[in-house]
């Protein structure tokens, strides 16, 4: 009943999280002051004609229940998008994988590097190593992806041009499959540099904070008592278990990541799901935003859930994270 | 243990840093829109004018003033900053502490609340509510302090729950004391750190939150905010705007987050002794 | 392999000040034998463990030489010492589960010093589930993770781990502390055949017990220095340095018979400040602080012995001077009176009232700092040989000396000198003070006649102290009242604080309580036993209750027939006695007497 217990719990609340979210999405077009149809794209170039109109109306409105509801999203059958003309569930899945690509690296390169520059500077602590880069990283810390981007953007791409200032890939070139990668890895430079600079110093000053606690411990005398090679007793030891409490915080942290990456596609235009809300917002295009908000809210919510069972593999003494 | 904080925190560097940022861009969010010299909304003058002796940061597009803008802009994303801040420690403390209290089966229902209310990520409801209602500000702070309470709250109630098996506790409720003489008297000022790190860490996240949704176009256009002046200005950035309008609201809002970045790792730092002996 | 300590310091550097830990310690440890280095916390016992690891913090100085074998180990490189650590020299550490990674199961814990040497995994794992196994725990405990498993098993795995590599040298820090009887047994005979197999063990604990019962030898260690060197037998019965004799009294032994008394005064930490000195050397100027004052400026109190604000035996020379090691029997002490002093020693002292023989000839010695109980029924002699020990009757013959001088002597030339050092206290309080005299003039009464002081502040001063001393009341309506309007455990404290008022160096007690209710006699008692540990003072008790004695004697002398029958350890005349009176003694005391056998209860 306990292991039960163990394991249910946290796939339970985030199940309950994600039917919130996808039953707030479903309410939320009711509950629109006025005539929700006239609400959407209200302000914008899109008018809407008659049918467009009608089929809106019967997306909505209806006598559509819950249920019905949550198997359409199931099946893909998230509404259409008036202002680009093509199915949101269509839009949602073309830039899906750019918003993967930019975010997937930058999380892993700025963990990757942000634990390893961690622990080092936490076993050399007091030299001026350490100091200068926790100065340095708390300095980091205070600036926002806001700030960091558009600064990249105006020295490297608009003042020296060495990247390009836009989009994931040059629109209609010919390009080899050599090539083309070049090109991608181009136009991922400057985006994914801000999201760098915005998640290394959180993992760097985490990692070192933990492993300042750890080296203080008594196994960690043991593990030197041992004989083992310095190495081995900062990672296989140490640093084992300052990961713990990095892990831990990762998903408070997300609440900040999610908006940084949605202002850093912004910012360099990168064809992702950032950009495609910012310009479904400016367009008020309701089912758009919709849609992509509540995805890209279920897609955290099992990544977390994720991260709880990773948690429970790295500490054999918890039940899980929280 | 009743250890020296007010003298540790008065010799941190990165304290005295960060608070004095603070105290400026606060002086400059409340005296300043009464000191500028113009209305940020007066449209009236020659738009995209350089600096100049009248205008110290030039025009914007629309013919206003860039320096009363900026200033007006602050104290916007300061007072959402605040708000937001407040609230989410107000309610994380009291539900923190109630479901500390209380225990049983309240606890329970609480502490489930929270994680899913934690689950949630907090960007994409504000951008869901922003989008369709297009509330005020103000509405949005208290949005996100409703989002914002279970990290406070966890800590609160983790706390209070240590506190109240510890024998002064215990003592005091055998000496007769109600439960909510101990709560005043005992529990809540034994929480101050906590209160002091949580509303440093809301604030920071409220800036940061209220800058980056105003930059997406999330706000009403009405409103002056620094994220909306960086997005304003970006879109004319070929026409050498960058110093004068682009890089003045850049600035500020880092400032600010990084005075209260500092602020925050400084609290956090003093009041956990282990990691006091470096920087 | 032997490892020899020589003249080893180390301090903790703070930023301000620095900590002494250990202070020129010389200790050498032998192959085939357990050595225990038992002390207090903040004796430097676990500083020593660490330093002969190469483990200590990095805040830590050191200076002298460790040396294994023929090899210098102080001072090695990490890389250099990282040879020897676990596989020459390996530590059990005294935190329990602490000391083990939480997030690494036992049995990879254990194999992981024979991985890291090269040996395969699977032999490395067979062979530590094998040595795990011959430590009780089996292997599904071994694939367990810390917090799985239990104290006990906790400290067999360290023990287990830290033999992984076989090493010749083994320091074990606390191995049985906190544990169950069961573990406490199976580790103690682990430990013995650790010592057969002829490794050099090092034992550190503050388990008295278990040092006696294991080790060969004991090195007694305060505030960084070590005071006595002794064979572990000897612990308990023979202790030479004082500090010794005060930790044996403050240790709970299941057959110790005397009350539990602690040690007056506290202990401090020894701060070092650096000089210069002209030669260029810089000199380390030890400088003494109370626990609860870390930082004081100004020089060190006068050099000389550490223990000496504390101990019951000082004398104006070990405030002086360095101490060195001397031999005392088959100890090593450091003490300027080379070890527990004698305090009174008689020989062939012996007394006849006209014809009756109240003392035959009878030799009594009596050590600084402790309480002697002459036990014996009535006509035993015993309160004619306290009476000659007071000086008050002058014996036939025989040698008295008191404090190394002959008491003849000093009582025909200089009783004025000598009479302040003896206090007594008489069977019955309301005699032994004068009807006429309120409370305050008898307990002044020793200082007027003695002519100590002239002033009569002082004096007063001196009064109220002692009155204090003896928890009466210092007001002074109590201070003019008379003996007759006080009860009787009233005035023999009041006879009390009278022996004490002019700081004798020995106290002479003859059955102070046999008058007093029980419950009187018990808090007379023990505020009596307390008195002597806070003023250092030397006790004869004279009684003819066994069952007393026992609760209030570090040793026991048995009287008959006007002489000492048998003297010895309280412990060992109550748990072992040899003589036929002292059994006779011990069996009426529990109620069974063995000269009437017709009477039976």
């Amino acid at each position: 009943m306990h292991i039960w217990k163990k394991w249910l719990t946290p796939v339970l609340v985030y199940l309950s999280a994600a039917l919130v979210m996808a039953y707030a999405s479903f309410r939320l077009p009711t509950l629109l002051p006025g005539d929700f149809v006239t609400a959407m794209y209200a302000g914008s170039d899109v008018t809407l004609n008659a049918e467009q109109e009608a089929s809106l109306r019967s997306f909505y409105q209806d006598t559509q229940g819950f249920p019905e509801y949550l198997h359409n999203l199931a099946t893909l059958d998230w509404g259409y998008s008036h202002a680009f003309m093509a199915p949101v569930s269509q839009l949602f899945l073309q830039a899906l994988p750019w918003t993967l690509l930019l975010m997937g690296t930058a999380h892993v390169l700025s963990t990757l590097l942000g634990f390893f520059l961690g622990v080092e500077a936490a076993w050399r602590r007091g030299s001026l190593m350490e100091k200068a880069g926790v100065g340095m990283m708390t300095v980091l810390e205070g600036i926002p992806e806001i700030c960091s981007g558009v600064l990249l953007l105006l020295v490297f791409a608009l003042s020296l041009g060495w990247f390009p200032a836009a989009g994931a890939q040059m629109a209609y070139a010919d390009h080899t499959t050599g090539q083309w990668l070049v090109d991608v890895a181009l136009h991922l430079t400057l985006p994914l540099a801000t999201l760098i600079l915005a998640y290394l110093p959180g993992n760097f000053l985490l990692a070192r904070a933990g492993m300042v606690m750890v080296l203080e411990s008594f196994f960690v005398v043991t593990a030197r008592a041992k004989g083992l090679p310095p190495r081995r007793v900062r990672y296989a030891h140490a640093a084992r278990n300052a990961l713990l409490p990095l892990v831990t915080r990762f998903g408070l942290r997300f609440a900040f990541m999610i908006t940084g990456a949605l202002v850093v596609e912004t910012i360099f235009s990168y064809p992702g799901l950032g950009t495609l809300l910012f310009n479904a917002i400016a367009m008020r295009d309701l089912p758009l935003v919709q849609g992509i908000v509540l995805f890209s809210a279920i897609m955290v919510l099992v990544a977390n859930l994720g991260m709880e069972y990773v948690y429970t593999l790295l500490d054999p003494r918890v039940g899980h994270a929280s | 243990m009743h250890l020296d904080m007010g003298g540790q925190i008065g010799k941190d560097p990165w304290f005295i840093t960060g608070i004095s940022i603070l105290l400026l861009l606060g002086f400059l969010a409340v005296a300043g829109p009464f000191l500028v010299p113009y209305d940020p909304y007066d449209i009236s003058f020659s738009p995209l004018d350089p600096p100049s002796a009248d205008h110290w940061l030039g025009t914007n597009d629309g013919g206003m003033d860039i320096l009363s803008e900026l200033v007006f802009s602050l104290r916007n994303t300061v007072i959402f900053g605040i708000t937001a801040g407040t609230a989410g420690l107000v309610l994380g403390v009291i539900t923190g502490l109630f479901s500390a209290w209380a225990g049983g089966w309240a606890d329970q229902v609480v502490m489930r609340l929270a994680d899913v209310v934690l689950a949630l990520p907090s960007v994409m409801v504000l951008i869901l509510l922003a989008a369709f209602f297009q509330p005020s500000p103000v509405v949005l702070a208290l949005a996100l302090a409703c989002l914002a309470w279970p990290t406070t709250a966890r800590g609160v109630r983790a706390q209070a729950l240590t506190l109240k098996n510890s024998l002064h506790i215990k003592a005091a409720q055998r000496m007769g004391g109600s439960g909510r003489y101990i709560i005043a008297r005992h529990l809540m000022p034994e929480l101050f750190p906590l209160y002091l790190i949580n509303f440093a860490a809301k604030t920071r996240m409220a800036v940061f939150m209220e800058a980056s949704l105003a930059f997406l176009g999330l706000f009403d256009p009405g409103e002056k905010s620094l994220g909306l002046m960086i997005n304003y200005a970006l879109q004319y950035y070929y026409l050498d705007i960058w110093y004068n309008w682009l890089m003045p609201p850049i600035l500020l809002l880092s400032l600010l987050i990084m005075g209260a970045t500092f602020v925050t790792v400084s609290l956090e730092k003093i009041f956990d002794p282990r990691l006091r002996k470096t920087v | 392999m032997t490892i020899q300590i020589k003249d080893l310091t180390i301090y903790y550097q703070d930023l301000d000040h620095a900590l002494l830990a250990l202070d020129r310690l010389d200790l050498a440890l032998h192959p085939g034998k357990i050595t225990a280095l038992v002390g207090e916390s903040g004796s430097g016992k676990t500083t020593l463990g660490k330093a002969v690891m190469g483990l200590l913090p990095k805040n830590a100085r050191a200076e002298g030489s460790i040396s294994l074998g023929r090899t210098q180990i102080m001072g090695l490189d990490e890389p250099g010492m990282n040879q020897v650590r676990w596989s020459q020299i390996a530590m059990v550490f005294q935190n329990g589960a602490a000391s083990l990674n939480p997030v690494h199961n036992l049995a990879d814990q254990v194999a992981e010093p024979l991985v890291q040497k090269g040996i395969g995994r699977t032999k490395a794992m067979a062979a530590a589930r094998d040595l795990l196994a011959r430590m009780g725990i089996d292997a599904e405990q071994a694939a367990r993770y810390p917090h799985e498993l239990s104290g006990g098993q906790i400290q067999r795995g360290l023990l287990a781990m830290s033999l992984i590599l076989d090493p010749q040298v083994l320091i074990l820090d606390e191995p049985t502390a906190a544990l169950d009887a069961m573990t406490k047994v199976f580790i103690t005979r682990v430990i013995q055949d650790l010592r057969r197999a002829g490794k050099t063990i090092l034992l550190i604990t503050h388990d008295l017990d278990l040092a006696r019962n294991l080790a060969d030898d004991i090195a007694v260690l305060y505030l960084g220095r070590i005071m006595e060197h002794l064979p572990g037998t000897d612990l308990v019965d023979r202790p030479c340095h004082p500090y010794t004799l005060a930790l044996v009294r403050a240790f709970p032994f299941m057959d110790g018979m005397r009350e539990l008394g602690g040690i007056r005064g506290d202990a401090f930490f020894r701060m070092v400040h650096a000089h210069a000195q002209e030669d260029g050397r810089t000199h380390a100027h030890v400088h003494v602080a109370a626990p609860d004052a870390v930082h004081q400026g100004g020089h060190a109190p006068p050099q000389g012995c550490l223990f000496q604000p504390r101990c019951t035996q000082a004398v104006l020379d070990c405030s002086f001077g360095d101490i060195d090691v001397t031999a005392c029997g088959t100890h090593q002490v450091r003490c300027i009176r080379g070890g527990i002093a004698r305090i009174l020693s008689f020989e062939k002292v012996a007394k006849s009232f006209g014809k009756v023989k109240a003392l035959a000839p009878t030799d009594l010695t009596l050590m600084a700092g402790e309480v002697f109980c002459l036990v014996g029924e009535t006509g035993s002699g015993k309160s004619t040989l306290a009476a000659i020990a007071a000086g008050a009757v002058i014996p036939d013959q025989g040698r008295r000396i008191f404090q190394d001088r002959d008491m003849d002597t000093w009582m025909k030339t200089d009783f004025a000198s000598l009479a302040p050092k003896i206090g007594m206290i008489y069977q019955n309080p309301a005699e032994s003070v004068s009807h006429r005299l309120t409370v305050f003039d008898i307990v002044a009464e020793p200082l007027h006649i003695q002519q100590q002081e002239g002033d009569p502040e002082k004096i007063r001063a001196r009064v109220l102290a002692a009155l204090a001393d003896v928890r009466l009341s210092t007001a002074p309506e109590f201070l003019k009242r008379y003996p007759h309007e006080l009860n009787m455990g009233a005035v023999q404290r009041v006879c009390i604080a009278r022996a004490l008022v002019h700081a004798p160096d020995l106290l002479i007690a003859d059955e102070p309580t046999s008058a007093l209710d029980p419950s009187v006699q018990a808090k007379v008692l023990k505020m009596l036993l307390s008195l002597q540990i806070e003023k250092g003072l030397t006790m004869l008790f004279v009684t003819h209750d066994i069952g007393l004695a026992r609760k209030v004697a570090d040793r026991i002398g048995v009287m008959a027939n006007g002489t000492i029958m048998e003297t010895g350890a309280a412990a060992r005349i109550v748990n072992h006695p040899e003589q036929a009176c002292t059994k006779m003694l011990i069996n009426s005391a529990r109620g069974q007497d063995t000269r009437s056998p017709g009477i039976h209860p």
